[in-house]
Parts: structure tokens; C-alpha cells; sequence
């Protein structure tokens, strides 16, 4: 996958770009707003990662200029701003998701390979299919191996999400924000509860397990 | 000179300037009207004067004759004041007057006239001009006697002009007395606002504990000097609550830093076993990952106490909210061996911001989960109440948990208390803290109070005019 990233820390942005290197993608690098305007526009990128307070161009006015000009690269906000209303600012002006400073990079990189997948085709897909396990968006049927499972309003949107980005983590914060819509910090594991009861319907009395959990990341649904 | 300036500055000053100007406008219009209707009274005073002397002498001359006349004429015609008198025989010759150079015509045809005549004495009222001016009225008396009788008008203007003199200097002089008390009562309302300047400067280089001085008067001065001391206090309380804080901050999140900070050294003294090493880095973010929740919680707290932009709100269901966090949490309550209940009155919508309250909430279910556990094995249960209230909004998380000693439960509140018994467990001791600032926020109150048994958390909102959805 093809990067840019523009930060104006040099040393955040060095470990990135390694981290990145490290995980299979292609990081370019950008240290002001004004060049990485210029990249961002000039190439093609997969995703872009844009910290919200850069030196001569503020990160939020590369994205809305980015996409008043008809641009819809996934784009990523990093900011030390965590607040409701910065993150809303942020989402407003363009951008596809926000996440706050100090964060892991586990995060960052699950956030990142979820949204590079935005831009294939496959979101309008009414049905999504993993192994002998296949979720229906329309009839709301879940079948495992030809049996139908049933399942919780919740856990169907759990399970809808995590099929929708099989084969890539998915973190417990995007969990939360992304089936509950909620910004909390739970101090509990809730969400790992809410998985196990998931992974009970799902995986139970089969011998190949299809959801995952990734060692400090969070979760994952594959073959 | 300074000081002039100052004064007229003041908005006392600038007050009685306009007044003075719009009284001696209405002053001025007023002596105007005065002396005009004087002016026209004593015309007609004259007036009626002359036509009574006239028919006086008209009487003496029928009833006593020719001598009579001559004799209250001449008799008239000595006394001092404005009269004028003149009597003359048919053919026009003067036998007594005062005055005797008349135009022609006043002798010749009879009636009332005004004519300038040449003075031949001086008298009182400002009539010392050898020029004057006469109104007066001629007439042939029976006996054929040409009789004229008038006044000179000078007296008249004389006494406008004393009335027009009088009303002016009453004028100037009450100008005069409202600059001066003017000026007084800026100098004295100067005093008071010097006072309460040099309080606040001394304040501002750094001695928090001044006061603005409250007089016995009980005035308006009081009344802010009063509402100002009030403020100080309040900022002084906040200072000191910021100390505190401070001094907490300094405790809890060094010692995270600390342990730390140990940690890492420990690992590099250890000797590089990969196996010391990868725990030690493992410690270290999860250590850190605390860190930076109490900052977030700090930081929230902190926005929700200087009060978001009411721009921010927006109407939330809470309803749903509550719904949410107790199906949330369902599973997680189950697996802990409790239960949780939503009693929830639905389509309750309050103008707040969701996150914060969501966030609340989810804090005091977090709290019954890890401290609501009834002790000797009962099933435990928390309950998820929303409900209306007299205009209000409750919104509770009640447990059948141990509880919280009486004494103990507005301190909880205060940021970064924990309790015995929860200082092991992992936390920052600032989620009561934060739904007390939320509640706060939203204009609203929260407390503690006693379940029997147990603790039931309430954050007690006023309900709000929400605004219609927007399309």
C-alpha cells in the first residue's frame, strides 16, 4: 500500500515510516502542509495520514482543499486535539477517520488498512463471505457451514463489521465507534466480553475457528 | 490638570452636563414665555389704567366743570412716575401737562396711539433717555377740552427687564451649583473606584488574599464591592483547588512514571535476556497507556469545568444513550456475576453533548461493576434508572454493593480520591470527578446517596427546551 504521511516531527515521523516499512507499505514523507499539498495532490496514494497542525498549511485545509478538488483518497487525521468537537471539526472538513495523539501504533495501522479498503469496491457488497461462514446485509441471515445462527441485533452489526474488513484487525476502540458509535474509554473489558459471547455463536463446535484475537491489536475474522 | 481631565470623564460629570444643558434650554424657553406674557400683562394694565383716569376726568368734567378739570389734571401731571397728561383748549393750546409736542394728529382726531416724544424729566424704572416712547389716548371732553392722557412705555419695559434679570441670574446661579456638585460627587465616586483600582492591581501583582473596602453606607459601591469580594473568594478557592490538584497530578502520574522509569532500568541492568527485557517493554506501555488515560480524563474534566461552548450541544436522547450502556455492559455485568437493569422512561432528549454524558454514565456503571458487589455472595444488582422529575431529569446507577460510608461520600467526588479499598485496584480515581463536572456542565447537579444497601449514583439535570431537528 502506498502511504503519505505528512508530520512535521521528524522523529514520530521516522519511527512511522519504519513501523510502516515494517508492516509491507510504501511510506513518502512530507514535513509541511504546503509540500505535502503538493504530493498529495501530484500522486496517487492509497491513504493519507495528516497531522492536523503542520507548519505553513493547516492539516484539516489540505483535506477540505483535497477534496473541494474532487480527491476522495482515504484520509487520516492525527492530532493532539482529542475533544468531541475537534474530532467532529476534523470528520467535517473531509476526513475519513480521527485518531488522537499519543495513540499505539497497532491502532494506527488497523485504522490505516481498514480505510485504504474503503476506496475498493467491495463496501456496496449486500453479502459478505468468510470461509463456510456468510452474513446476508439485506435478510440479516447468518449461516455457518449451511446452519443459520442467530443472532443479537448488536452482535449482527459486530459480526457485519468485522466481515466487512475480514482478513484485517480491527481494534476494540474502532469496535466501539464503529457498532456502538460511541467515543468512551472504557477502563474495562467490555468489548472482549461482547467478542467471546460472538466468537460462542460463531465458532463453537467447529474445527476451524474463524475469529481471532491479535495480541495487543484486537481482533480479526479469517480463514 | 490630570485630575480635571479624570474628573470629566466621569460619567457623573458627563450626567450633570447634559442636565445642566437640557434645564437652562427649558430655563430659557420658560423666561422667554414669562416675558412676553408680563410684557402683555402690563400693556394691558396700562391700558385699562389710562381708559380709568380717562373717564375719571370725563366724570369731574360734567359734574364739577372746567376747574376741576385743570386742577386733577395739573394735579396728575406732578406726580411722579410714567403718566403722561395733557390738556388744552379747543384750538390746541396747552393749559397743563407734563408732555405738550404731540404729532398733530393725536389733537386733531381722538383715539388711541404710540408715538417717541422727547422726556422733559427723568423718572424711576430706567426712564433717564431724553428719548421715550408714549401709548396714549386723546379725547374731546364735553366741555370741548382736549384731554390726553397716556404712559410712557419704559416702565413696562422696566419691569421685563427685572423679571428677564431676576430669572437669569437664578439660572447661572443653579448652573453654577449643579457643576460644583457635579464635580463633588464625581471626586467622591472617583474615590471609591481608586479604591477598588488599587485593590485589583495589588491583587493582579500577586496578594490574592486583598479585599475591596466595604463601607457601612450600604450604596451601590457596597453592593459591588461586595459582588467583587465574593469573586476573589471564589478565585482564591479555585487557586487553591488548582494547587491541590496540581500537587495530586504530581503524585499520580509520577508515580506511573516512576515505576517506569524503575522498570526500564531494571530490564537494561538485567543483563539482556530477551525474555526480562520484552516483559519490562510490555510494562512500560501498558504504564504508559495509564498515563495517558488520567491525562485524558484530566483534559476532559478540565473542558467540561470551563464549560464547552453551549455551540457543541446538541440534543442527545439520552434514553438511548442509557439503553446503549446498559446493553453494553450486559455481558460483562453477567460475567462478573451481576446483573444489570435498565429502567429507562423513553424519549427523554436533553440539548447536551453525548460523548460526555455517554462517558459519565459509563464511568458510574464502570464504578458499580468493580466496587457494587454485595459481599457475602449475593446476587449482585445494578440498576440503570432515567426518569423525569418535576422539570427535572434523574439519571441513577444504584447497586446493592457494600456502599459508601456517609462521611465518605462528598469526597469520592473530589478528583483523585480514592477510597482504602480501591487504591489497589487499577484506576485514576477521577470518574466521579468527571460526571460531577458533566453534570455541572449541563446545569445540573450529581450526589451520592445511600441505596440500603449500596450506593446510588444521581445526576440530577434540568430538563431543557430542545430545538427541532434540522434538516
Amino acid at each position: 500500500m502506498k502511504i503519505l504521511l505528512i508530520e512535521d516531527d521528524r522523529e514520530a515521523a521516522q519511527y512511522l515510516i519504519q513501523a510502516l516499512d515494517e508492516a509491507g507499505h510504501v511510506t513518502h514523507h512530507a514535513s509541511d502542509g504546503e509540500t505535502g499539498y503538493a504530493m498529495a495532490s501530484g500522486m496517487d496514494y492509497d491513504v493519507l495520514v495528516v497531522d492536523r497542525m503542520l507548519p505553513r498549511r493547516d492539516g484539516l485545509s489540505i483535506v477540505e482543499t483535497l477534496r473541494a478538488e474532487d480527491d476522495q483518497t482515504p484520509v487520516l487525521i492525527l492530532s493532539a486535539l482529542g475533544e468531541v468537537d475537534d474530532r467532529v471539526t476534523g470528520l467535517r472538513a473531509g476526513g475519513d477517520d480521527y485518531l488522537v495523539k499519543p495513540y499505539a501504533f497497532t491502532e494506527l495501522l488497523a485504522r490505516i488498512e481498514v480505510l485504504a479498503r474503503r476506496s475498493s469496491p467491495a463496501e456496496a457488497a449486500t453479502r459478505y463471505e468468510v470461509g463456510d461462514l456468510s452474513l446476508d446485509r439485506l435478510s440479516r441471515k447468518v449461516e455457518r457451514a449451511g446452519e443459520v445462527i442467530l443472532l443479537q441485533p448488536r452482535e449482527f452489526r459486530l459480526l457485519e463489521y468485522l466481515m466487512k474488513n475480514a482478513g484485517k484487525v480491527v481494534t476494540r476502540t474502532m469496535l466501539l465507534e464503529n457498532v456502538w458509535d460511541y467515543h468512551f474509554d472504557p477502563q474495562t473489558n467490555v468489548i472482549d466480553v461482547h467478542m467471546s459471547r460472538l466468537r460462542g455463536k460463531i465458532d463453537k463446535g467447529h474445527a476451524q475457528p474463524l475469529l481471532h484475537t491479535i495480541r495487543g491489536a484486537g481482533y480479526m475474522i479469517r480463514e | 490638570m490630570n485630575r480635571l481631565v479624570q474628573i470629566w470623564r466621569t460619567s457623573t460629570v458627563r450626567l450633570t452636563a447634559t442636565f445642566v444643558l437640557i434645564f437652562a434650554v427649558f430655563s430659557v424657553l420658560l423666561l422667554a414665555f414669562i416675558t412676553f406674557q408680563s410684557s402683555i400683562q402690563i400693556q394691558r394694565q396700562q391700558a385699562a389704567d389710562i381708559e380709568r383716569e380717562v373717564r375719571q376726568i370725563q366724570n369731574i368734567d360734567r359734574v364739577r366743570g372746567i376747574t376741576e378739570v385743570v386742577r386733577a389734571v395739573e394735579r396728575l401731571s406732578r406726580l411722579p412716575g410714567p403718566g403722561i397728561y395733557y390738556l388744552g383748549d379747543p384750538t390746541g393750546m396747552m393749559i397743563v401737562g407734563n408732555v405738550d409736542d404731540f404729532p398733530p394728529l393725536i389733537l386733531q382726531v381722538p383715539g388711541g396711539y404710540s408715538f417717541n416724544y422727547a422726556r422733559q424729566r427723568p423718572f424711576d424704572g430706567g426712564g433717564d433717555a431724553p428719548q421715550g416712547t408714549a401709548l396714549v389716548r386723546s379725547l374731546v371732553l364735553d366741555s370741548g377740552l382736549l384731554l390726553v392722557v397716556g404712559r410712557d412705555v419704559v416702565e413696562r419695559r422696566g419691569f421685563t427687564a427685572i423679571i428677564f434679570q431676576g430669572f437669569l441670574w437664578g439660572v447661572v446661579g443653579i448652573i453654577v451649583a449643579a457643576i460644583f456638585a457635579g464635580v463633588f460627587t464625581s471626586i467622591r465616586v472617583l474615590k471609591r473606584i481608586d479604591a477598588i483600582n488599587s485593590t485589583s492591581s495589588q491583587i493582579m501583582s500577586g496578594n490574592l488574599s486583598e479585599r475591596v473596602p466595604v463601607t457601612r453606607r450600604n450604596d451601590e459601591f457596597d453592593a459591588l464591592a461586595t459582588s467583587l469580594n465574593a469573586m476573589l473568594d471564589r478565585i482564591e478557592g479555585l487557586m487553591q483547588g488548582l494547587k491541590e490538584v496540581t500537587d495530586n497530578v504530581a503524585h499520580d502520574l509520577k508515580t506511573p512514571l516512576t515505576r517506569m522509569r524503575n522498570k526500564a532500568e531494571a530490564a537494561l541492568r538485567s543483563g539482556g535476556e530477551p525474555e526480562t527485557q520484552r516483559e519490562a517493554l510490555e510494562t512500560t506501555i501498558a504504564e504508559s497507556d495509564k498515563l495517558i488515560r488520567t491525562f485524558n480524563a484530566l483534559l476532559m474534566i478540565a473542558r467540561a469545568e470551563a464549560g464547552a461552548p453551549s455551540g457543541a450541544f446538541a440534543d442527545v436522547d439520552v434514553s438511548a444513550i442509557v439503553a446503549d450502556v446498559a446493553e453494553l455492559y450486559g455481558p460483562l455485568a453477567e460475567d462478573e456475576g451481576m446483573v444489570i437493569e435498565a429502567a429507562v422512561t423513553p424519549g427523554i432528549v436533553l440539548r447536551g453533548n453525548r460523548e460526555l454524558i455517554g462517558q459519565a454514565l459509563v464511568n458510574l456503571v464502570e464504578n458499580a461493576l468493580k466496587y457494587g458487589m454485595p459481599p457475602e455472595g449475593r446476587p449482585g444488582r445494578i440498576i440503570v434508572g432515567l426518569r423525569p422529575e418535576n422539570g427535572r431529569v434523574l439519571l441513577t446507577v444504584s447497586d446493592n454493593g457494600p456502599g459508601i460510608p456517609e462521611d465518605d461520600r462528598e469526597r469520592v467526588i473530589e478528583r483523585f480520591v480514592r477510597l482504602e479499598r480501591s487504591r489497589t485496584d487499577a484506576g485514576s480515581g477521577l470518574g466521579l470527578s468527571l460526571v460531577a463536572a458533566v453534570a455541572r456542565l449541563h446545569r445540573g447537579s450529581f450526589r451520592i446517596e445511600d441505596n440500603g444497601p449500596g450506593v446510588r449514583a444521581v445526576m440530577d439535570l434540568p430538563q431543557t427546551e430542545t430545538r427541532p431537528a434540522q434538516a
